[in-house]
């Protein structure tokens, strides 16, 4: 599997992220030759503890999510981010969720966007928006290169294209920029070697950053 | 959703029946080793009790993992009238940490089995599934080499068949049918509704070694 490079869009102090910053980092990738090639989506879901009254809350993860990837729709993936646990299963594990009763999903987002390919890169560039309210939320990019699937093989090849992106995107006056968060994957027991599982974790990874960022512009 | 039926036979006339299935279902017979753990929600969560199976195949080189919740199952006139149970059963192959999951969620072991024995699947009006194991329990947590039979001498079969809501009644046909050439050696009912072994499940046995020892045609 190709690895990939999951990027968030982080705005300056005071700024938040809206439409035209997202419409101009699109006329960035097609600037340097990307070629727009169909259009992606995953989901993330937050799963909360139906509790009793008396229960106290502390006794269950609150970093439950639930993720799936537009590579593999007939699998769903779960990661509870702060016991660095991700897991694969059928989508039907959903379902089995829903049955359950236990947890419910309290917020939904959708990444989605276009996808563009650039040689050996294929770029995606992304909204982040929730799916009950449609409000932009954040901007995503994902950056694959296909010839590659070691993680410390591509470190290279990746970072030297990411510091071309940022160069290229920086002769815009936009009030923010991409960030790579690099999760520990050996942590979550995952090898050298590229899977959706390690996509999973990079996205529990950003949706954290993404709410310290919402929390602070509020504050 | 699927139906099922399920039925116990001696130990000693396995072997007799798996002669049986070989030649009626016409495929090679699938070994099973399955850990299964049964977990349910601890006391705090959810607003009513819940129970999730976690069974884990022992039959690879690599144990691979199935998460499977069992459901209601369908009540009324409409489903007295069939002689099958048909419920909603709901699986997932999952990654081998889906026990850590759990328990991380806030589920507890309430008991594990471990499942021997052998199963055919084929296709006769439905895809069905018979499977004949010894049912055991383990001596020491998660020890599956350390197991004692639950039954002693007794084997426990049972035959599922997955439907959908607008297909049941024929899949509970063609289980009902396919029951009825077992019954010298078992009779097969709803699980939940006991009938003991069949009085002439030695007969029907020695017959069937008789002929298997002296034929190899069926």
């Amino acid at each position: 599997m190709p690895i990939k490079w999951v990027l968030h869009w982080q705005p300056n102090a005071g700024h938040t992220v809206n439409s035209q910053i997202l419409a101009e980092v699109s006329q960035c990738v097609e600037s340097i030759n990307g070629v727009k090639d169909g259009k992606w989506k995953a989901t993330l879901s937050f799963y909360r503890p139906v509790i009793k009254e008396q229960a106290n809350a502390a006794e269950f993860p609150r970093d439950f999510l639930g993720i799936s990837l537009p590579e593999q729709p007939s699998k769903y993936y779960f990661v509870l981010r702060g016991q660095r646990l991700v897991l694969e299963a059928d989508s039907t594990i959903q379902t089995i969720m829903e049955k359950l009763q236990s947890y419910k999903t309290r917020v939904a987002l959708n990444f989605e966007g276009v996808q563009y390919q650039l040689g050996d890169f294929q770029l995606r560039v992304g909204k982040v928006v929730s799916i009950q309210s449609e409000s932009l939320r954040g901007i995503v990019m994902e950056m694959e290169y296909r010839p590659i699937s070691s993680w410390e093989k591509s470190h290279k090849i990746m970072g030297e294209f990411f510091d071309i992106w940022q160069e290229a995107l920086s002769k815009r006056p936009l009030p923010g920029h991409f960030v790579h968060m690099e999760p520990n994957f050996g942590e979550f027991g995952l090898s050298g070697q590229y899977t959706l599982q390690h996509t999973a974790v990079q996205y529990a990874t950003i949706m954290l950053q993404m709410i310290a960022s919402a929390q602070s512009v509020r504050n | 959703m699927e139906c099922v039926v399920q039925g116990i036979i001696e130990t000693q006339h396995v072997e007799a029946l798996e002669i049986l299935l070989q030649g009626l279902c016409g495929v090679r017979k699938e070994n099973i080793k399955v850990h299964e753990l049964c977990l349910k929600s601890g006391p705090n969560l959810g607003s009513e009790a819940s129970e999730v199976r976690l069974l884990c195949n022992l039959e690879q080189p690599e144990p691979t993992w199935t998460v499977r919740h069992v459901g209601g199952s369908m009540r009324g006139a409409g489903a007295d009238q069939i002689s099958v149970l048909v419920r909603t059963m709901v699986e997932s192959k999952v990654s081998k940490n889906v026990l850590r999951l759990f328990y991380l969620l806030g589920y507890k072991l309430d008991h594990e089995l471990l499942r021997v024995g052998f199963a055919f699947h084929f296709y006769r009006g439905a895809q069905i599934t018979i499977t004949v194991v010894s049912v055991g329990k383990m001596l020491k947590l998660h020890a599956t080499d350390d197991s004692v039979p639950v039954t002693p001498g007794i084997q426990v079969v049972e035959v599922t068949a997955p439907a959908s809501a607008e297909n049941y009644n024929e899949v509970a046909t063609a289980v009902s049918s396919f029951c009825e050439y077992l019954a010298p050696l078992l009779h097969l009912s709803k699980p939940g509704v006991t009938t003991g072994v069949v009085p002439t499940a030695a007969a029907a046995a020695a017959s069937l070694m008789s002929f298997s020892g002296g034929n190899n045609n069926m």
